[in-house]
């Protein structure tokens, strides 16, 4: 019962390098005490804090950058492929989730930046505003690593419960309130399912580690296939998920909480949470799958392949659609925001590493341009007090800059090339094409069901047309009520230039981030194999304490 | 006296998650919808504890589960306590089908 030195000594060791590893997150998680406790302090509790907030998550993306596997950093190294559990296997490392690392880091050093320019957070609610975003982005980085259920759903209320609180942020302003109280409503009754569903699923198996769940349930899909209490705890699960996704039928409070909220926890919301939220869910689509039991396409054969492409389909085209009607520039984001969930649940159908990558590059790309869209939307309602189209009305005239801006982030939407959103919807598309012709081979009704999929998401993408280019003839072509100009601060030009030269340079050479992206993949190939159990180490995928409480 | 065994726990909480998503779907004020919702965690957790005294290696899983469940409900309910007196102060209300402003 009692540990041996050896025990002890590994398992220090084993502490010693996780905690090197997650030294990124204990950076943001020290920031967060930091800010909470400068409160006290008499001559800070007035500052603003922004700055210190974007000085100590620089510090975090830097590390993040030297233990990304390709610098072979001799601490909390991660093999480039493969993985590393740590913490008793409630976490893994692997280069998808150090990849999500880095670019959530990037995100949240930007939109702090955007903070700080538009001012949302006034220096009396500064580290409010700073401790719950970088709360939630701790809570995303979790998300994108975890390896264990507990960890899963500690993850999405970590990520979640900040964001009710930011939707809110404006206290005073009724529409900010109705946002809130809408997505904690719904928030909360999606996370409680997406619990029951864990329950059942890890009371099923004994276990919530995901990957001993995987080979689970891979044994038993060679059986008699799944039984009630599985299938009913993946159902909840995905609901939950979808949820988060903002897949249709689970997205009605999408529009409403973009809408009520401030522009910076719109894109807080739409780009970070989205990215996290994918992710999770490409870690629990291997599971369900089986985790390559023969091969990484064999899910596209279940039923569960079949509804997720349903899904992802209608919430393309729902969220294009209703896209099309909107006059409020941030509900049509909100809308634009959906459809392209419902394009990146799209890569997602054809699981395996091959998908994994695309996915991972439309993230990224969908970072820069949804980024930089939000954050002429909040430049232009600091100046105009208006987030409607007609403050758009010949935005060309009165501040140039923000307008070519705002037209190259909405053509890039739109995937218009040379512009990074036509690189990731391209390599999606490549994606769904591919997998359709290799099915096509053995089972031509599946190999349909991609090809259907794709003419779906070529005509969505002439559907989003309307809407991107009908604001970028407003911004050009029309004059504007009040041509008085808009004078744009030297910080604001320096950010949307950089976010648009971004979308520019990612979008002309794609292969640096193409092929950071394909390499993150590859940690999904690597998924302990079923056939092979000999190549998973024992200890790496068993919880450190055994049953009955007995210390191995 | 004779062991239960796990199927009846296992009712009791598809029994209690029932009822917490009824009371989601049909109640207008937003307290009882929080109530509905904490029915469905604790409907979660009966399964947890239940599976923890009867799977062998869940044994210990199972009850930290459970108490983290708790613990992330308290904090959830706090914050979403916070939220619906904000709205209260600003709509006098907390009745969710006044909640109408933001649509299209």
């Amino acid at each position: 019962m009692f540990p041996t030195p050896s025990f002890v000594e590994r398992v220090s060791t084993d502490l010693q390098r996780d905690l090197l590893a997650f030294l990124p997150e204990l950076i943001l998680c020290a920031t967060i005490v930091a800010l909470l406790l400068a409160r006290l302090v008499t001559p800070l509790s007035r500052k603003h804090l922004g700055s210190f907030a974007l000085l100590a998550s620089g510090c975090a993306l830097a590390f993040a950058i030297c233990f990304w596997p390709e610098r072979s950093a001799p601490i909390g190294s991660v093999p480039l492929s493969g993985n590393v559990e740590g913490f008793s296997s409630l976490l893994v490392f692997d280069t998808f989730g150090l990849y999500l690392r880095v670019f959530l880091l990037v995100f949240l050093c930007c939109s702090l930046w955007l903070s700080l320019l538009t001012g949302i957070p006034d220096a009396e609610d500064s580290a409010d505003y700073y401790t719950l975003v970088i709360g939630g982005i701790l809570g995303m980085m979790l998300m994108a690593s975890a390896n264990h259920l507990l960890m899963a759903f500690v993850a999405v209320e970590m990520a979640s419960v900040p964001s009710y609180a930011l939707a809110g942020f404006l206290k005073g302003r009724r529409q900010g309130s109705e946002a809130a109280l809408k997505y904690v409503v719904y928030g909360a009754s999606a996370s409680g399912v997406m619990l029951y569903g864990i329950s059942l699923l890890a009371g099923t198996f004994g276990t919530g580690s995901m990957p001993l769940i995987s080979r689970a349930v891979a044994v038993a899909s060679l059986g008699e296939g799944p039984t009630l209490p599985v299938l009913a705890g993946s159902i909840c699960i995905l609901i939950g998920l979808g949820f988060k996704l903002s897949a249709v039928p689970f997205h009605f409070w999408c529009p409403d909480v973009f809408s009520g909220a401030a522009a910076e926890v719109g894109a807080f919301l739409s780009v970070a949470s989205k990215a996290a939220a994918l992710a999770l869910t490409a870690r629990f689509l291997f599971v369900f799958s089986g985790s390559s039991r023969t091969g990484p396409d064999d899910l596209s054969g279940s039923a569960l392949a079949l509804g997720w492409a349903f899904m992802a389909a209608v919430t393309a085209t729902f969220g294009n659609l209703a896209a099309l009607a909107q006059t409020n520039i941030k509900r049509m984001l909100a809308y634009s925001t959906i459809a392209h969930a419902g394009i990146m649940m799209m890569a997602l159908v054809a699981v395996g590493p091959r998908s994994v990558g695309p996915l991972l590059y439309y993230i990224s790309g969908y970072l820069l341009m949804n980024l930089g869209a939000f954050a002429i939307v909040a430049l232009v309602r600091n100046r105009t007090g208006s987030e409607n189209l007609d403050a758009f009305r010949g935005l060309i005239r009165r501040a140039p800059l923000l307008a070519v801006g705002m037209s190259i982030f909405l053509l890039s939407l739109l995937g218009m090339p040379p512009l990074v959103g036509f690189a990731a919807k391209f390599q999606v598309f490549a994606v769904l094409y591919e997998t359709g012709r290799d099915l096509g081979g053995h089972d031509g009704m599946i190999a349909w069901v991609y090809f259907g999929l794709l003419v779906v998401a070529a005509l969505n993408t002439a559907i989003s047309a309307g809407y991107y280019l009908k604001l970028v003839k407003v911004m050009t072509l029309e004059d504007p009520a009040d041509p008085s100009p808009i004078r744009v601060s030297i910080g604001s030009g320096a950010l949307v230039s950089i976010l648009a030269g971004l979308v520019l340079a990612a979008g002309v050479f794609w292969n640096p981030l193409t092929q950071y992206a394909n390499r993150a993949s590859q940690s999904f190939d690597l998924a302990p194999k079923f056939e092979k159990p000999a190549k998973i180490p024992k200890d790496a995928v068993r919880p450190a304490i055994g049953p009955k409480g007995k210390i191995k | 006296m004779t062991e239960l065994g796990l199927t009846p726990y296992l009712c009791l909480g598809a029994f209690l998650f029932c009822c917490g998503l009824l009371c989601i779907a049909t109640k207008r004020n937003a307290i009882g919808i929080l109530m509905g919702v904490e029915l469905v965690l604790n409907a979660a957790n009966v399964n947890f504890v239940a599976c923890a005294r009867y799977v062998p290696q869940f044994a210990l899983e199972g009850q930290v589960f459970a108490l983290l469940v708790i613990v992330l409900a308290a904090g959830e309910a706090a914050v979403a306590l916070a939220i619906i007196l904000n709205f209260y102060n600003n709509h006098s209300t907390v009745d969710v089908d006044k909640a109408d402003e933001l649509k299209g």
